[in-house]
């Protein structure tokens, strides 16, 4: 037990004490609050870019309709830096008018123009050009405004007064969404699909940093035999173990530090978003129980512990890094083709997909995490994961231990996959 | 004490392509320097590895000190070098000679107070430089074996077993792996190398073991072996006078089995159980004034030559030494 520990601590200690490990615990947090924080503040930003107010209206209706929009569009008639040019135009002259626009957009003095004509003004149709047709937000404002512009002139046609048109039209809706589970209602849709997202990525992230660790680290060991002198002090089974807990305690250490600084990051959220001048995105994080947290740590626990042998394992079987990253190549493609469902998982947590991935060992360990964000997950839909995996892991590791003990003593030419089935049957 | 520090008793290793050691026996007594000779790929890794219970033979015993070599007390009392060496490169050379110190069951203050003692007696910590605090890819590779030396030695084993140590050291640090090998007997320990230069191991070892093809060929004390392989010739030169005596000698079949004469020099070859001191007793008291008379035995170099030859070395093997 002394050894172990002694292994354990050598593991943890040298890594803890590494540049590489200060650099990634310092920028996970920013990191990930960048992934939730810079979101909203797009989204809040899509609510209305400037480029609209930066826009010419044709008016070719005869009536004030250009004007009417152009205060529209500002939101305000007294704030005219935010209120689009309007030119008043024959229905002959709007070709040639038309054309001046686009020589306008295109020295980039406005962002585009619209067109309103009398077919406009009949609510049929209207026309935008510019360099920014493609932004959806954009659009949408500009579409709302004359929509409402040809609201009010109707409204006005049938004798309504200024004051009242303004009091009918405005609606000034706040369109929130939030996500109900079986267990209840559980905050926002976003904040738990986002959640969900950061869960995955960083899981997928960890078994991939710390596996390739740990492969390294008993390649090292390998290649300068200091893996020898180890086992001649200790048993190799002792010397795996003390690797995957070392390691993984490195890992859990960086995920409790993440998870600490980004949850009090997020608090701070507010202050933060008003310094970059976003207005406060109204989303409540979400709402992760004592077991959740526990039933995160134990997943990325086993998972960590499934792959990481496995690393071990290819670690000891080559002789330089080049081999190692060649021989790695299926775990890459196991942990890479389960990163590639993250996504549907997050679209569609109750599906098929998402039940079968949660089952397999190769997969469970990122994908049910994700369900558990973004849905309820039954009780027996846990367990089964968590059996299976766990015996998933002690298959690895019996695997990974015949692996190691004989290919740490092999040198020369890298196995092939036969020579390494033989090495399994080995006694020792 | 037991009589033994290592005692292998019919060990047998295969592998799937090939039959690493086969019915090896040999014993190591206690205290002395035991050298383990043969050519690359003849199974001395693979017998070092089975004697530090890395791997296990697959026929046989091995019991180190009287115990099992897989008592976890008995891996304590050894101490090993391998043959290829590095160490953890980034870590701090204190650290990693802590490391190895408490893989031995060495730790604490315990540990420190040897550390500081071994840095300073091979002076990597000086008034001036304390390497100890420097990581082990700031060392120069001499330093680094000296480091080497240290993590084998820290925990005092009272079995030493040094895989071709020799191989890659500068002559300094050759001669004080050599002095460390001599201190190390004098202190009643048992140290145990393979090499495949016969001239260190004639020099340093007692005993010798020599393996070719994953089999035991001849072991034995350095003099046992040159005894029985050495025809025990003896090399006499003659100045000038008393010819005649020393041929009447020569003739004398109790004593001399053959005899090359070259004029003034010859070759004498003994007779089995004669004395060559009687020899040499019987010419002088002829009279005849001797220029030289030596007793020459083969060198373990030639002896190795005979017995194993050229084809020692099986195709194929090398690498799992």
């Amino acid at each position: 037990m002394a050894k172990l520990w002694a292994i354990i601590k050598r593991e943890y200690l040298e890594r803890v004490r590494s540049k590489w490990f200060l650099i990634a615990t310092f920028f996970g947090p920013i990191f990930f609050s960048a992934i939730i924080i810079v979101p909203a503040w797009l989204a809040s930003r899509s609510k209305a870019t400037s480029d609209v107010y930066n826009t010419t209206i044709l008016d070719a209706t005869g009536t004030n309709f250009g004007h009417r929009l152009a205060v529209n569009i500002a939101g305000d008639s007294t704030n005219t830096a935010k209120m689009p040019t309007v030119r008043v135009v024959a229905p002959a002259e709007l070709t040639k008018a038309e054309s001046v626009a686009v020589h306008e957009v295109m020295r980039k003095e406005h962002t585009g123009y619209i067109v309103v004509n009398q077919q406009t003004l009949a609510g049929e149709s209207a026309r935008y050009a510019g360099t920014n047709a493609t932004s959806i937000a954009d659009m949408a404002q500009i579409k709302n405004a004359i929509r409402d512009a040809i609201l009010a002139s109707r409204l006005e046609q049938v004798g309504l007064d200024n004051r009242r048109m303004k009091e009918i039209t405005f609606i000034p809706l706040d369109f929130s969404t939030e996500r109900i589970t079986e267990r209840g209602r559980a905050g926002s849709g976003m904040a738990s699909v986002l959640f969900g997202f950061a869960i995955g990525f960083l899981l997928y992230m960890s078994i991939v940093i710390y596996g390739q660790t740990i492969m390294s680290g008993v390649l090292e060991e390998k290649t300068t035999r200091v893996a020898e002198v180890v086992m001649s002090s200790v048993p190799t089974d002792t010397l795996l173990a003390g690797k995957v807990l070392g390691v993984g305690a490195v890992g859990l250490t960086q995920q409790i530090i993440w998870i600490a600084t980004t949850y009090i990051l997020l608090k701070l959220r507010a202050p933060i978003m008003a310094k970059l001048g976003a207005p406060t995105v109204n989303f409540s994080l979400p709402d992760i129980s004592m077991m959740a947290g526990i039933l995160f740590l134990l997943f990325f626990l086993l998972g960590f512990i499934f792959y990481s042998s496995l690393y071990a394992a290819v670690g000891s079987s080559v002789n330089s890094e080049s081999e190692a990253r060649q021989a790695a190549s299926p775990l890459m493609i196991m942990i890479v083709s389960t990163g590639v469902f993250i996504q549907p998982v997050l679209l569609n947590p109750t599906g098929t997909t998402a039940k079968v991935l949660s089952m397999v060992p190769i997969s469970s360990p990122i994908i049910m995490p994700i369900r558990m964000a973004v849905t309820g997950v039954p009780p027996l839909e846990l367990a089964g994961s968590l059996i299976f995996l766990a015996i998933g892991c002690l298959a690895a590791l019996w695997l990974a231990s015949r692996i190691y003990r004989v290919g740490l003593l092999m040198y020369g030419k890298r196995p092939t996959m036969r020579e390494m089935a033989r090495w399994v049957s080995y006694a020792r | 004490m037991t009589e033994y520090a290592i005692d292998i008793v019919n060990v047998t290793k295969r592998y799937a392509e090939h039959t690493a050691v086969r019915d090896l026996t040999l014993r190591v007594p206690t205290g002395s320097v035991y050298g383990l000779l043969g050519p690359n790929g003849a199974g001395k890794t693979t017998t070092i590895r089975m004697i530090l219970n890395i791997i296990a033979p697959d026929q046989g015993a091995i019991h180190i000190f009287g115990r099992s070599s897989n008592d976890p007390k008995v891996t304590q009392r050894m101490g090993y070098l391998p043959e290829e060496r590095g160490l953890y490169r980034k870590m701090q050379v204190r650290r990693v000679l802590k490391f190895l110190a408490e893989l031995k069951g060495v730790s604490g203050a315990d540990a420190d107070r040897r550390i500081d003692e071994w840095l300073e007696r091979l002076s990597l910590k000086t008034a001036e430089k304390d390497w100890g605090l420097a990581k082990i890819d700031e060392l120069s590779r001499g330093m680094q074996q000296k480091v080497q030396f240290i993590g084998t030695l820290l925990h005092d084993p009272d079995l030493v077993i040094l895989d071709e140590p020799f191989s890659g050291l500068d002559p300094i640090n050759a001669q004080a792996l050599k002095d460390t090998v001599v201190e190390l007997k004098r202190r009643g320990k048992t140290v145990i190398f393979s090499t495949h230069l016969m001239d260190n191991a004639e020099r340093l070892c007692d005993s010798v073991c020599i393996i070719a093809r994953g089999e035991k060929v001849l072991d034995g004390t350095v003099t046992d072996v040159k005894e029985e392989h050495g025809q025990r010739n003896i090399a006499l030169a003659l100045d000038g006078d008393g010819m005649s005596g020393v041929a009447a000698i020569l003739r004398d079949n109790s004593l001399v089995k053959r005899a090359d004469d070259s004029n003034r020099f010859f070759e004498i070859e003994m007779t089995p159980g004669a004395d060559p001191q009687q020899l040499l007793k019987r010419i002088i008291e002829s009279g005849a004034s001797i220029q030289r008379f030596e007793m020459i035995q083969p060198s373990l170099h030639q002896i190795f030559l005979q017995k194993v030859g050229a084809t020692g070395i099986e195709e194929g093997m090398s690498g799992h030494g």
